[in-house]
């Protein structure tokens, strides 16, 4: 996976799972200096696991301590139905 | 995948086949609590786009995690859950799903998502060709492998040099936990395995040639997902032993065509309970 990064949105690539769980909180701790309010786009990310929806969960709790908020921006379809069978699309803003 | 094959998985996962499916996908499961959801997920996306009708079936092997109950909880009406009542091991737990399904082509694929579902079609079209057996293979010209330790590179290339001597098996890689076969290949097949643990992978893929069915391997990519099961070391020795246990029943006889006396579906599921997942 690779993350592309722009103000307070990370453009996130190709497989998300434990592997990338670093190289992701560090990007997010840094968007959230800047802002809050971060939006994550998933359009591009063909898997996660569960390890990455935890810490999904986990940055979004982040922001709203902060007083923001973590989007899900355009899910591909693989995230969309594997956030649906966790439930987890209740659980976040999806935009 | 596009909205409307996104409708295709809403269809698949609410509305029950009416007719044969095209595709079966087999998945064992144990103690995949952690795992087991986002692969449904992935492979439920992938196969309803390609406008076929298709089945899943996991193949639980006596979980004692929560497995059994995400996977009902799930209520995908074409997913099909084998339940065991106690660990038989991943070949055991293969062969029940095998038995199971009902498509013309079956593909087994491990419960980590470690060899992406997109490369389906890749095997796909090997079978479509004309090959019984078709292995997804990491050792192959062209395969990408991502986050493989040393220990199971060394492992992984000196099973390869031990098969290859001993076994002549055509191809590189027999462990790779993504194969598809033909309706009438698995059927050949898997009424003659008897091994249930690490290497009944070899076990199939030598009966594979001792029938004269056309197999061969595609170069897949590969990533070594967070939590393997496997213990490179155990694995090793169980390895050593189920081949030497693999040529005694050959020299017995025990998988010949004629003389064989297969396990029969039912009496592989006795400790089992297929239900929908509901």
């Amino acid at each position: 996976m690779h993350i592309t990064k722009s103000a307070s949105e990370l453009q996130l690539h190709g497989r998300f799972d434990a592997h990338e769980i670093q190289l992701f909180r560090s990007r997010l701790e840094e968007a959230i200096l800047s802002s809050p309010n971060v939006r994550v786009d998933l359009q591009d990310v063909e898997f996660v696991d569960s390890t990455a929806l935890a810490e999904l969960v986990r940055g979004m709790k982040h922001c709203r301590e902060a007083g923001g908020d973590l989007v899900l921006v355009s899910p591909s379809d693989p995230v969309r139905i594997i956030l649906e069978l966790t439930k987890l699309d209740a659980a976040f803003i999806i935009d | 995948m596009t909205g409307s094959n996104f409708s295709a998985y809403r269809q698949w996962a609410e509305t029950l086949l009416t007719e044969k499916p095209r595709y079966s996908v087999v998945i064992p499961a144990y103690n995949e609590e952690w795992r087991i959801v986002p692969t449904i997920g992935a492979i439920a996306s992938h196969m309803s786009g390609l406008g076929e009708p298709w089945e899943m079936i996991v193949a639980d092997d006596g979980s004692t995690d929560t497995t059994v109950e995400l996977v009902e909880e799930l209520g995908l009406v074409n997913l099909n859950l084998l339940i065991a009542e106690q660990n038989g091991g991943k070949g055991s737990a293969v062969r029940r799903g095998i038995f199971q399904a009902r498509g013309d082509v079956i593909l087994f694929a491990d419960a980590d998502q470690s060899t992406p579902i997109e490369q389906f079609g890749d095997l796909l079209a090997k079978i479509d060709e004309g090959f019984d057996v078709v292995v997804g293979s990491r050792a192959a010209d062209g395969a990408d492998v991502a986050n493989k330790s040393g220990a199971r590179k060394i492992f992984s290339y000196g099973l390869s040099a031990i098969v290859n001597t001993i076994f002549r098996i055509p191809v590189s890689d027999t462990q790779c936990g993504f194969k598809m076969f033909t309706a009438d290949a698995a059927d050949l097949l898997f009424r003659r395995q008897v091994v249930d643990e690490f290497s009944f992978d070899l076990e199939i893929l030598f009966l594979a040639g001792k029938f004269d069915l056309r197999t061969t391997e595609v170069p897949v990519a590969w990533i070594d997902a967070p939590g393997s099961k496997v213990d490179a070391a155990k694995v090793a020795i169980e390895f050593l032993r189920d081949l030497a246990i693999i040529r005694w029943n050959d020299f017995r006889g025990l998988y010949a065509n004629d003389n064989h006396t297969p396990p029969s579906p039912e009496s592989s599921h006795e400790a089992t309970s297929g239900r929908q997942a509901a």
